[in-house]
């Protein structure tokens, strides 16, 4: 039975081109960067011809601008903590909102323990923050606002270039966790105002374990982690050159394929919603239906929440591969989802959604079977309430 | 961002605004200015397209008020008190269509579900021993479902006379695992996760019971609930 990968949010499968142009950097070419022997050369041009194909991919023109890290989370660390105390005798409040990753918000909640004070915006019913709630919390002494491009959980894309204007015409960075959406929607910090973005190389058909930090020349931010002056005293470390090389090479295939895949992955995803919510009795959508990442679907089945890590079992017995929120179903994580609990779920809801996510190698027919797994492992289920089996809810829901 | 050309500027008028990227145009402005060249372009926006149809998303259960649902919440306006003078919150009413108040429950010895042969239809005697919610009455009732793997049984407490008429087969004793029902007024807004005292509309000693609501359903005939953590008093 073939597996059926449908967690691509979670992370992707390494495109065979990337792994190609990484090779010779593990064979070859595995000098440090920083040592003054060709091999080191060698590395130190590849990190820097990949971090000028990553500015490019971006719009930035000054690729020093760029900087590399090993993932979405040290990169959003790096702007919260980096930012706030670069400008911490201007003033100590921040400005984030409820539905970001996890590296934001106990970012925030660590700073808030240092003395800055955060402010958490809350969202409408489809997790979407609105200007107005922004330009209410702004004060003189906001230093940070940092807003999440499209959630990871739900798929929701924020404004982010409205939020982003609002901020800069006050003088205030805006930062953007852009790890779910970047390859998938298009961004041009040339002219978009966003003063910090963060991206990684794993959701786009990158290695694990490289990300970066879009960081403006105009922003003030200090170091995190210290050590030898690496990337430009803000990150020091030992570049991983075969990581930023296929960070590079991943960043340009999703960059140039972008506008032929982006349509295809829409059609899939609308082809489950249209099934799921239109003939399965109870289920219903996490998210706005249209201003969502074209990868995303997260749906919760009424009278079922607490079924969802017997979903996802039976749906891996099968070789399908999704997330759920499930308590259960995690060995770190014994919370609701903090997202769906924002967006005005009750907490069972917020444990029981299921999340699918496409990716570039799904295709049509693996959509088409997992309907038919997904119908099957639903009708087996137990409902939480006798009157619901077999998936015939006697329910009359109403908004 | 506004579109330059004046026919970029018309079909701008015909776009969201929302800039969300799903087109692969960073903008509508952007958009817009390309469509103006190539009109087909503006298949391409999303929130045209599904823009249009039904609301995918119903409102969560037991989230938030809603107008269609009927739920009164009447704080003062009765005495919220059983037969002892306590307390309660709501009574939970039966469902309309059924014989009586639907309860899930299990044999003290499960086995008997299977070793009995029971079955949908079959009318049960037993008494509801001990935890959760020990009752001095035995109960009788027709059965609407049955889990012969774990023994679970699901039915309709109906009162003695339809044992008497159709006869029966005898639990002996049971534990009372769940109730569920509707609930058309109460003295507070109910939430699920939240434990409450109630009083089982058909309760022959008319004392409060609580629990925990599990399942919150809005419906326009009051809120259908389930409650489990069952215990008297």
């Amino acid at each position: 039975m073939a597996r059926i990968y449908l967690d691509n949010a979670a992370s992707t499968a390494v495109d065979p081109r990337v792994l190609e142009e990484m090779l010779p950097y593990f064979r070859t070419s595995y000098g440090n960067a920083s040592s003054l022997h060709e091999p080191g050369r060698e590395g130190r041009e590849a990190v820097e011809a990949a971090r000028s194909r990553i500015a490019t991919t971006l719009g930035a023109s000054r690729p020093e601008e760029v900087i590399f890290t090993s993932g979405g989370t040290e990169s959003n660390n790096l702007a919260l903590k980096g930012v706030a105390f670069a400008n911490r005798r201007k003033g100590r409040h921040i400005i984030t909102t409820r539905i970001e990753h996890d590296s934001v918000l106990n970012s925030t909640s660590w700073l808030e323990g240092q003395g800055f004070e955060v402010t958490y915006l809350d969202v409408d019913e489809h997790g979407l923050v609105r200007a107005e709630a922004l330009v209410s919390a702004l004060r003189p002494e906001t230093i940070l606002v940092s807003v999440l491009h499209a959630s990871n959980e739900i798929g929701t894309i924020e404004p982010i270039r409205e939020l982003g204007r609002i901020c800069t015409e006050r003088g205030v960075p805006f930062h953007t966790d852009a790890c779910q959406s970047f390859g998938k929607l298009p961004m041009d910090v040339a002219r978009d105002p966003l003063g910090l973005v963060t991206l990684n190389a794993h959701k786009i058909y990158g290695p694990k374990g490289i990300g970066a930090l879009y960081v403006r020349d105009t922003v003030r931010i200090e170091p995190w982690q210290h050590g030898g002056g690496h990337e430009f005293g803000l990150r020091s470390s030992t570049e991983n050159v075969p990581g930023i090389v296929g960070f590079a090479k991943a960043a340009e295939i999703a960059h140039a394929e972008r506008e032929g895949e982006m349509p295809r992955m829409l059609r899939l995803r609308d082809r489950i919603l249209d099934q799921v919510l239109g003939t399965v009795p109870g289920a219903y959508l996490n998210g706005h239906r249209t201003l969502r990442l074209p990868t995303n679907v997260n749906l919760g089945f009424s009278g079922l929440e607490g079924e969802a890590i017997t979903l996802q079992l039976r749906l891996d017995e099968r070789g399908i591969a999704v997330a759920t929120g499930s308590a259960c179903s995690s060995h770190h994580e014994n919370a609701p989802s903090h997202v769906l609990l924002a967006i005005g779920r009750d907490p069972i809801q917020a444990r029981g959604a299921l999340r699918v996510t496409l990716g570039r190698y799904n295709t049509e027919e693996e959509v088409e079977r997992f309907l038919v797994e997904l119908r099957t492992a639903l009708g087996s289920l137990r409902p939480i309430s006798s009157l619901m089996p077999g998936l015939a809810p006697a329910l009359e829901v109403r908004g | 961002m506004s579109a330059s050309a004046p026919g970029a500027r018309l079909l701008l008028d015909e776009l969201p605004g929302l800039d969300c990227g799903l087109c692969g145009f960073r903008t509508c402005a952007e958009l817009a200015e390309a469509a103006a060249v190539k009109p087909e372009l503006l298949t391409r926006c999303a929130q045209r397209a599904l823009a249009p149809r039904p609301p995918s998303s119903p409102a969560p259960l037991g989230a938030g008020p809603c107008d269609s649902c009927a739920l009164s919440v009447v704080p003062e306006t009765r005495d919220w008190k059983d037969h002892l003078g306590r307390e309660y919150d709501f009574v939970l009413q039966t469902f309309p269509e059924e014989p009586g108040p639907r309860e899930t429950i299990l044999p003290h010895n499960p086995q008997l579900t299977r070793e009995m042969g029971i079955q949908k239809g079959d009318v049960l005697i037993g008494r509801p021993l001990g935890m959760s919610c020990g009752c001095p009455i035995t109960h009788c009732g027709v059965v609407m479902s049955v889990d012969p793997r774990t023994g679970v049984i699901v039915w309709c407490v109906t009162g003695p006379l339809r044992a008497r008429a159709e006869g029966f087969k005898d639990l002996g004793y049971y534990s009372a695992q769940a109730y569920e029902g509707l609930v058309t007024e109460a003295r507070s807004e109910l939430r699920i996760g939240a434990r409450y005292w109630f009083l089982p509309r058909r309760c022959m000693l008319q004392w409060r019971h609580s629990g925990l609501i599990n399942f919150l359903s809005r419906t326009p005939r009051g809120y259908q609930l389930r409650i489990e953590g069952l215990m008297i008093g």
